[in-house]
This record gives structure tokens, sequence and C-alpha cells, in this order.
């Protein structure tokens, strides 16, 4: 993390150097970035540092509380854990077959899929499958998970009756000729609707 | 326009139709994103404001407030039934709260947090109303030195207000500001930082960056808790009993109400503290005939009535300079300037009757939060047992939706993802996020106000320190140094004075 933000930190401040920014597009930036390479530095040699300087960079303050501590691990801090009376492990289709994978990594992964598959093919298209495996994997209820399918295509109909999001269309494949005219159901839902 | 005649019109606004009927739409909405433990407020608030697009500012604005406010009640359902809070300002809560659950006084104790909460919030909307005169004055005199030198303030104090390294939150609120400058820079026409994409010229919207921030993260964060079980409860007490609780210890209710508003007033610190504080002050002041830990409702009203005051607190540093304390107030101010108003004197001169119409949304706000609050006691348990493997694809879905709405650029709905990932690791790593995101929102004011400083100046740094010329700028500036390196030199001067 430190290092992400340090080399981070070197591109903002060298780019307006190599690109020739003008002064007043330049300064904010750069001084901002100073901040982010100074700081970042800072705390990846924090061990190295003469006392009182260490002190600043690695203690922990609060004014909610009257103590500092020094924080000398300051990137393996784990999250609290949260209460575990009646918590119950997540069952997935994978751990069935004997394959653990991390919830947190399914999420990002499948999220960053779901984002390029939605970019070449429509979001309108893609969702469906994205819900539905999402919540298949977690073993959610079949019926539960073609309702939330369905849900999740009737909210992004509505972006694209009312706000004009083309989520129907995609990069690579366009598959809006297919797509049904949703509004001849309108009446019966509201002649259902108003019985 | 005079202050009277904006507040009357203010009421108009907030009573007419749609705006109330958004106001009851965002508490309803509110209380049940709140009571979802891993939810709350800011990331209900993320998902709804590219939502708000196509309505006016107003509503709009009125509608995430609701829903702030709202979340504040709703976080206690969960921390007092499930003893999970559903949002970290209803931590608190728990203490006291869950224990009255265990005792059979679930009811109790919902009724004690739902009318503390709406009691407390509505004095607190008074109090906001009353303030607001002097508040017009005190904004009106800050220049553009002064408002670039409040946005470093407002990092620096969420640093120091969030427990963790200052560098570290330094690191955080440079690092937003940082991100700020991404796209066409606002004196020239030049790009900034595009690498050739088009896609960066108009720069990653805030509100991208809240969805990525507030949902994205937490749900991914979500996805790493263990499932809380699903399973019926019982929810035993009585409601009556619980309301009059409250009346029983009026200075518990009154005194948390005051804790709450003036901790939110602070910029940097949110609920989460001002609950705490609250707390641990009932607990220290009535330690003799107290029982708190096993299920002492002193304990639920201290927490609950400090939050919704909290609230209100918050929004005067929100609206008048643009410092949020939290992050649904992150949220909230991004709200604010996505629907073209600008915190600050406007607001609080030109357009007066907006603000006016906010505080009486509040006020109306936890009338309902009462009604409501009582009137969904006995189902509450339900909202708590929705399945989070069923709420995160829908969160996803609708973040990644409501960002491409923002500006129809997939460059916003990649940044939801990055800058999503970005806000787990450092959540993790105690990184505050909320200095982060404040600037990220605040750092084109911040770029712009610095410019104006140094053009006012000619290009001379001292505008920001001169005590004779800027004497505001120069007390920020001592502020500043002072919330940093305070801490540091505080120890050091007490024993300079100890020795002699």
């Amino acid at each position: 993390m430190l290092v992400f933000l340090f080399v981070l930190g070197v591109v903002f401040f060298v780019e307006p150097l190599i690109e020739e920014y003008p002064e007043d597009a330049r300064v904010f930036p750069q001084l901002t970035a100073a901040a982010v390479l100074v700081g970042s530095g800072l705390l990846l040699v924090r061990n190295y540092l003469p006392g009182p300087i260490r002190s600043f960079v690695a203690e922990e303050v609060s004014i909610t509380s009257d103590t500092t501590e020094l924080d000398d691990d300051l990137e393996t801090a784990e999250p609290p854990e949260s209460d575990e009376e009646r918590v119950v492990e997540k069952e997935t289709i994978g751990s069935e077959y004997g394959y653990e994978v991390n919830d947190t990594a399914f999420v990002v992964v499948t999220a960053i899929v779901y984002f390029f598959a939605g970019w070449a093919a429509g979001f309108f298209w893609v969702t469906p499958f994205y819900v539905v495996f999402y919540t298949l994997w977690y073993k959610v209820r079949v019926t539960k998970s073609v309702f939330l399918a369905v849900l999740a295509m009737a909210i992004l109909w509505v972006f694209m009756e009312f706000l004009g999001m083309p989520f129907d269309q995609g990069h690579v494949f366009d598959f809006s000729p297919f797509l049904p005219d949703f509004r001849q159901f309108l009446p019966f839902l509201l002649e259902w609707g108003g019985r | 326009m005079s202050a009277l005649e904006a507040f009357f019109e203010g009421v108009v606004i907030a009573v007419s139709w749609p705006v109330i009927g958004y106001m009851a739409i965002g508490l309803l909405l509110g209380i049940v994103l709140g009571a979802l433990p891993g939810i709350g407020s800011p990331v209900g608030m993320a998902i709804v404001l590219p939502l708000t697009l196509p309505m006016d500012a107003t509503p709009a604005i009125i509608l995430l407030t609701a829903i702030y406010a709202g979340a504040m009640y709703g976080g206690s359902i969960a921390a007092i039934l499930i003893n999970a809070p559903g949002t970290e300002s209803a931590a608190a809560t728990t203490l006291d709260g869950y224990p009255m659950s265990k005792n059979g006084l679930a009811k109790n104790a919902l009724a004690i947090a739902s009318t503390a909460s709406a009691l407390n919030g509505f004095l607190a909307a008074i109090a906001l109303i009353l303030l607001s005169p002097l508040l017009i004055e005190v904004v009106l005199a800050f220049g553009s030195p002064e408002y670039f030198l409040l946005a470093v303030l407002g990092i620096s104090l969420i640093t120091i207000v969030t427990q963790g390294s200052i560098v570290k939150g330094l690191v955080a609120g440079a690092l937003g500001f940082m991100i700020s400058t991404i796209g066409t820079a606002i004196l020239t026409a030049r790009p900034r930082y595009t690498f050739g994409q088009f896609g960066l010229y108009d720069g990653i919207d805030f509100v991208a960056a809240l969805i990525g921030m507030f949902a994205f993260a937490e749900m991914m964060k979500l996805a790493a808790q263990k499932q809380i079980a699903g399973e019926d409860l019982e929810i035993a007490g009585s409601i009556r009993e619980g309301v009059r609780t409250v009346f029983r210890y009026p200075v518990t209710t009154i005194k948390s109400g005051i804790i709450g508003m003036g901790i939110g007033m602070v910029p940097g610190s949110g609920a989460t503290t001002s609950t705490f504080v609250a707390y641990a002050e009932e607990a220290r002041s009535s330690a003799k005939d107290g029982k708190f830990g096993e299920g002492d409702p002193r304990g639920v009203i201290a927490p609950e009535a400090a939050n919704n005051p909290t609230v209100s607190g918050s929004l005067v540093p929100t609206l008048s300079f643009g410092i949020p304390g939290s992050g649904s107030t992150a949220v909230l101010l991004g709200g604010i300037l996505m629907h073209g108003l600008q915190p600050g004197p406007v607001l609080f001169d030109e357009q007066l009757q907006i603000t006016y119409a906010l505080f009486v949304s509040v006020f109306l706000g936890n009338v309902l939060i009462l009604a409501v609050g009582l009137s969904i006691i006995p189902y509450a348990s339900k909202i708590t047992e929705l399945d989070t493997n069923v709420i995160i694809p829908m969160v996803i879905v609708l973040s990644y939706a409501g960002a491409f709405t923002l500006n129809r650029n997939w460059f916003d709905v990649g940044a939801v993802i990055a800058l999503g990932v970005l806000g787990f690791y450092m959540v993790r790593y105690n990184y505050s996020v909320i200095a982060f995101v404040l600037g990220i929102v605040l750092g084109p004011i911040a770029e712009e106000n610095f410019f104006r400083s140094l053009q006012i100046s000619g290009g001379e740094y001292r505008i920001f320190v001169h005590p004779i010329d800027r004497p505001l700028s120069f007390v920020l500036s001592v502020a500043i140094f002072l919330v940093l390196f305070g801490p540091f030199l505080k120890p050091k001067l007490e024993e300079v004075i100890s020795r002699r």
C-alpha cells in the first residue's frame, strides 16, 4: 500500500514536469503529490527515523483519548472481529466441490468480469447472468435468485427508459434490436395494479 | 430577502408536495438501510445520489438528509436485536441495548431508541434554526484564503478525530486532493494526468468516487464478514414503558443531545464519536447506581439521544464551510455540489430558503421517525434477517448503473471498482477514508480558492498567514498547526512547565 502511494506520488509529481504543464495547472497537484510522496516516504522508513520524527510519524493520536501509542506495525493491523454470536460460515457451491474461494476476492473478480462483460455486451443483458451466478454461488434459492435477476433488469430498464441510458448496447456486441418493448406491458400492469 | 422571509419560504418548500414525500421515502429507506448490518447511511446515500440527478436540488438534498437521519435510528435496530450495529454510530447502543434485548426488554430498548432519537433530533433542529442567523454572520466573513485553509483544517481535524497516525491521515487527504486534479485544469483548459484517455478529460467524478469508497468497498468488507444467522427473533417487552423511560431521565436525554450536537458541529467528527462520548459521560455521572453493560436503559438513551442531534450539528460545517464531519455528510456535500449548490455564503444569503427548507425537513423528519420507529418495532427483526448475499450483487448493479448515469462515462464505472478496492485496503490499514473522500470532494474548491488567493496577493503565500491583513487566515493557519503538532508539543510543554 505504502509503495503504491509512493509511486503514485512520484508519477503525479513528475508528470507535470515531463509534459510541461503551465504553472497554474501544475502547482496545486504538485503540492499535493509532494505531501503524498513525503508522507508515504516517511511511513516507509519510519523504523530508521530518529526518535522525535519517528514518534510524529508512527504515533497514533486522538483528541477523544489522552493516550498516544506507537504503531510499529502500521500495515498489518487486522480489522477487529465482530460479534461472534449467532454467526454462520458462508456456504458456497465451490466449497461443496472442495474449492475454497476467498469471499472478498470473489466479489472483486465477479464485479470486474461483470464490468467488462457489461461494457462489451451491454449491462442490461449481462446483469441477470451476474446476479444469478453470484447468488447461486452462495446457494441462495433459485426462485429468489431469478426474482433478483428480474428485479435488477427492471431497475436497469427504468434507467434506460427514464434517463435514456444505453444499457442495452455494448461496445463489442449490440443486442439492442432484441430488446422487447416493455412499455406495451405497462397498461396490463397498471390495470392489474388497479384491481 | 430577510432571514424571516427565507425561513417561511423554507417552511413552504419543506411541506410542499413532492418534497415531503421524498422526505418520507428517504426516512423509510434510511431506517431499512441503517438496520442492515454493513450497509448504513453512507452506502445508501452514495447509491441514491446519482438517482437524484433528474430531481431539483432542494428535494434531492432533503431526500439524502432524510436517509441520513433515518439510518441513525435504523442502525439501533440491528444493534439492539442482534448485537451487530447497522451503522458505526450505533456501536455504543449495543453496549446496553443488546443486554436489554437478552433480558426480554427488546421492545423497551427499541422504543427508547426511537423516542430519544426523535425527541432530541426535533430539539436539535429547532436549535439549528435559532442558531442560523449567527452562522450567516460567520460564513459571510470568509474569503478565498480562508476557504482554502478551512479545507486543509477539515482534513487535519479528521486525521486527529479518527484515531490513527496523523501522517497517514494527511497522506489520505492529500491523495484525495491529488486524485481530484485528474482531468482538465480548473484555471486553464490543460488536461492533466489523462495519459491520452479522453474518458479522463472530465476527471474522476467525485460521486463515482463516493460510490466506490462507500458502496463498493463496503460490499467487499461485507463479503468478508461471517453471516449473521437469519433466525426468527422474539421481540419481548413494552413499547409504552420504553417511551416513558426516556422522560424519566430528562437530564440524560438533554445532556446527551447537547453533546451530540456540539460534537457534530466540529468538522471531522461524526456520530460514532458523539455517541461514545455521550455513553461514557452517562456511565461516569451515573456510576453510583448504574448497571452499564448489563442492560441499563440510560446506556441506550445516551447514545440514541446523541446521534440525531449530531446530524443537525454536522449540517453546520457541511453547509456553511463545505467541511463534512462523516462519511454520510461527505456524500451529502457531494449531493449539494452535484446539484450546483455551493456550500458557504450563497447558501446563507441568496439561497437561504433552501437551507431553511433543509432544517425544517430535519425537524419534520424527526416527528416521522418517532411515528414510524414506534410502529415498526414488532416487525423490526425482519429487516435484520436480510441475506447479505442478496444485498451485495444488487448494490453492485446499482453502483455501476448510478456511476455510468453521472456522465455516461465508462471510466466512472471503472473508478468505482478501483477506488472501492483502494478504499477497502485503506480501511484495512487504518487510513482515513473520510479524509480521502473529503480531499476528492473539496479538491476543486480548494484549488480554485488557493489560486484565487494567490491572484489577490500577487503570488505571495503570506496571504495565508498575515496576522494584520487576514486575521482569520492567520487564526486558521495557527489552528492547523496546533491540530497537527499540538498532541506532540503538549507533553513537551508540560515537561518544561513542570521543571520550572
